[in-house]
């Protein structure tokens, strides 16, 4: 079973695929350490710019990224208090109070550190657990690949948090959106009004950069941030190997945050900023000293950076097997991979092995890249880019947007489209409607609605044939308690916060 | 009679014209506003699934359907939260300034579309720029330059990307 993860390495650690993976992290400190935009920016920008190339060199871009900018997001936090990804709000609490004390290095080095042992632990559990896993979903029939779709998409609506109707919404809405285009049985045209560009369905791309990428750049223009750079020169330039020993007091909050981010990961719907949160507050509990935490405590730097980078790759454990993401950039990755004519699901390993196997070996090495890309000298370099002008920065992000797009398949309406999205996109954000059910909706939809359509031929139009097997009535029992869950849950826990009040 | 009916006849304008603007106000709560778009939309797209097979329009409509339904669930909700006197949040800090970026962005994609890439580009990347505050013109001249070249060598010179000419030249 592990085989074909030896197998995978040589091809990894080929010049053009291994530069890409280098070039993707520094890429991902840059975005990262920019606030305002986010590693799911970044890469849905980036996807339509990896057509053309090798899908190892693609994947190792956007690996590269992804680990990047969560280490990235700590630059901001520590010198700004402005955390650069959502992920890294937690980090703020003690790294900008370090900063202001003139420790602003080292708490960026215990941040690329733990950083970089977080992601190496979520690697590992990608390699170790998605491989056993894929075995299992090869047996899946048309119906149950209906309902492991299903599931996906309940399962990032329910477990997301906020207002389950606006998640319904959302999925509704993406799942409407991929079935425009020719019917995959019959042929005929879906709300295509006589546009041939839409023959072929909305490309995910075009959907990608317009939900993702239009919403920050006007949020960028909308604020004008000033910020306060003062704390990004006084750093500290000690090499990283004088700090370790330092360090390594924090070793039980390493294996602690690790396992938190990992098992967040894996779990659809929540995410860094979530695994960074309960990290932090675990770490606190068991601290002797709870009372220096929020006035500067590095360990607290470890365990939100730790966990943030921890369900980077872990997050990607459902997305290859079942092809249901576990966070928004995973949801992102997908669409990277579906570019490239790389279904996510059981038959990735089946079929693409050194490419699947790859990638998780991209994502380890790009984990330990960090420490050398991120190390004291980089990232006193890396603090400079926060004096970049925001207006400068967006108008640059709107021309890639443009040429990203426009590269798609040539036609300016692809550009048109992408804008309509973008505008849809910002007023879902802004309403606090969630915008990785869409992406999920666009990619499950139409997976959902061939495998139905085949599980009903097969049944000869019988709809019990959906739940005549075991493994189906599993997957909607799953489906049910996804849905029924957070209900029963949020119910409890008002019962429990109205006890008081309503003895009183 | 007449001194004391007065007042209340002022009084009952002002409820009635506080009823009004809070009627009106009900409407344009965002969430109401997003509630009825959707339920618009949705209901003309359930027309076309008529023309369509009953298995090819089945996941259309039970999508729009679900739109329609779960849109009057929010519109219901946002009523109720408006009924209680809860205040919407507003979406924008900066409506002009959204409003000026999102047709700064249209501008330049319609400018690309009709004369061409290179030249929308090298006005729009400054002008985008200097319209949201960045004013240095050594910077703006240096960073136009920089955009154009790198896209010119990356793509045009190096992956033979076409870029739009502009209709407006294509005749």
């Amino acid at each position: 079973m592990y085989s074909d993860l030896l197998h995978a390495l040589p091809n990894v650690v080929a010049f053009a695929n291994f530069a890409a993976l280098v070039i993707g992290v520094l890429a991902g400190i840059v975005v990262g350490a920019m606030p305002g935009l986010s590693a799911t920016m970044a890469i849905s920008v980036l996807v339509p710019f990896t057509f053309g190339l090798d899908p190892l060199v693609a994947l190792g871009l956007m690996a590269g990224i992804y680990n990047g900018a969560m280490y990235g997001g700590a630059i901001p936090a520590v010198l700004l208090r402005i955390p650069g990804t959502p992920a890294a709000v937690a980090t703020t609490f003690d790294g900008y109070p370090m900063a202001q004390k003139g420790e602003g290095g080292f708490a960026l080095q215990v941040a690329v550190v733990s950083s970089s042992i977080g992601g190496i632990a979520s690697a590992f559990a990608l390699m170790l657990l998605a491989p056993p896993l894929s075995k299992v979903t090869l047996l899946f029939g048309p119906s149950e690949v209906f309902w492991v779709a299903v599931f996906g998409l309940c399962s990032i609506i329910f477990l997301l948090g906020g207002n389950p109707v606006k998640g319904l919404i959302s999925a509704c809405f993406g799942v409407f959106v991929s079935v425009v285009g020719s019917d995959p049985i019959f042929g005929t045209d879906r709300y295509t009004f006589g546009q041939l560009e839409l023959l072929d369905g909305i490309h995910i791309v075009i959907l990608l950069v317009g939900l993702y990428a239009l919403p920050p750049v006007i949020d960028l223009l909308e604020t004008p941030l000033k910020t306060d750079t003062s704390n990004s020169d006084k750093l500290g330039t000690e090499p990283i190997w004088r700090t370790l020993p330092r360090m390594l007091r924090f070793w039980k909050t390493w294996l602690r945050s690790a396992a938190i981010g990992i098992w967040i990961g894996i779990l659809p719907g929540a995410g860094g900023s979530m695994a960074a949160f309960m990290s932090y507050n675990e770490a606190r509990r068991t601290s002797k000293t709870p009372n220096t935490w929020g006035n500067g405590e590095p360990e607290g730097i470890a365990a939100s950076e730790t966990a943030n980078n921890a369900d980077t790759a872990s997050a990607l454990i459902p997305a290859l097997t079942l092809g249901i993401p576990g966070t928004a950039v995973a949801a992102v990755m997908l669409g990277g991979l579906l570019v490239h004519g790389l279904q996510p699901g059981p038959m990735l390993f089946r079929d693409n092995p050194d490419i699947v196997f790859g990638f998780m070996w991209q994502f380890l090495f790009g984990a330990i890249l960090l420490v050398f890309l991120g190390g004291s000298l980089a990232t006193n370099s890396f603090a400079k880019l926060l004096k970049l002008p925001r207006p400068l920065l967006g108008s640059v992000i709107i021309v890639l947007m443009l040429i990203g797009v426009y590269s798609i398949h040539g036609p300016m309406f692809d550009v048109y489209l992408m804008l309509g999205f973008g505008a849809v996109g910002y007023l879902m954000d802004k309403l606090k409607f969630p915008l990785p059910p869409v992406v999920l909706g666009l990619i499950l939809g139409s997976f959902a609605e061939e495998n139905l359509r085949l599980a009903l031929r097969i049944g000869r139009g019988d709809w019990s044939v959906l739940f005549a097997n075991t493994t189906s009535q599993i997957l909607v029992l799953m489906t049910v308690a996804v849905i029924v869950g957070p209900i029963i849950k949020r119910r409890y826990f008002n019962k429990s916060a109205n006890g008081p009040d309503e003895k009183a | 009679m007449r001194g004391i009916s007065l007042p209340r006849t002022i009084s009952i304008r002002h409820e009635a014209e506080a009823m009004s603007n809070n009627h009106r106000n009900r409407l344009i709560r965002p969430e109401t506003l997003t509630a009825l778009g959707i339920v618009a939309v949705a209901t003309a797209f359930l027309v076309p699934t008529a023309s369509l097979k009953p298995i090819s329009a089945l996941l259309p409509a039970a999508m729009l359907v679900g739109l329609i339904i779960l849109s009057v669930a929010l519109l219901i909700d946002d009523q109720r939260k408006a009924t209680a006197g809860e205040e919407p949040k507003p979406m924008t800090s900066a409506p002009k300034r959204v409003l000026g970026a999102f047709g700064l962005i249209l501008g330049y994609a319609l400018a690309v579309d009709f004369i061409g890439f290179y030249v929308s580009t090298a006005i729009a990347v400054p002008l985008v720029a200097y319209a949201f505050g960045y004013r240095n013109p050594l910077g703006l001249a240096i960073a136009t330059a920089i955009v154009l070249g790198a896209i010119f060598m990356i793509f045009d010179f190096g992956m033979s990307q076409d870029f739009p000419a502009g209709r407006l030249w294509e005749n």
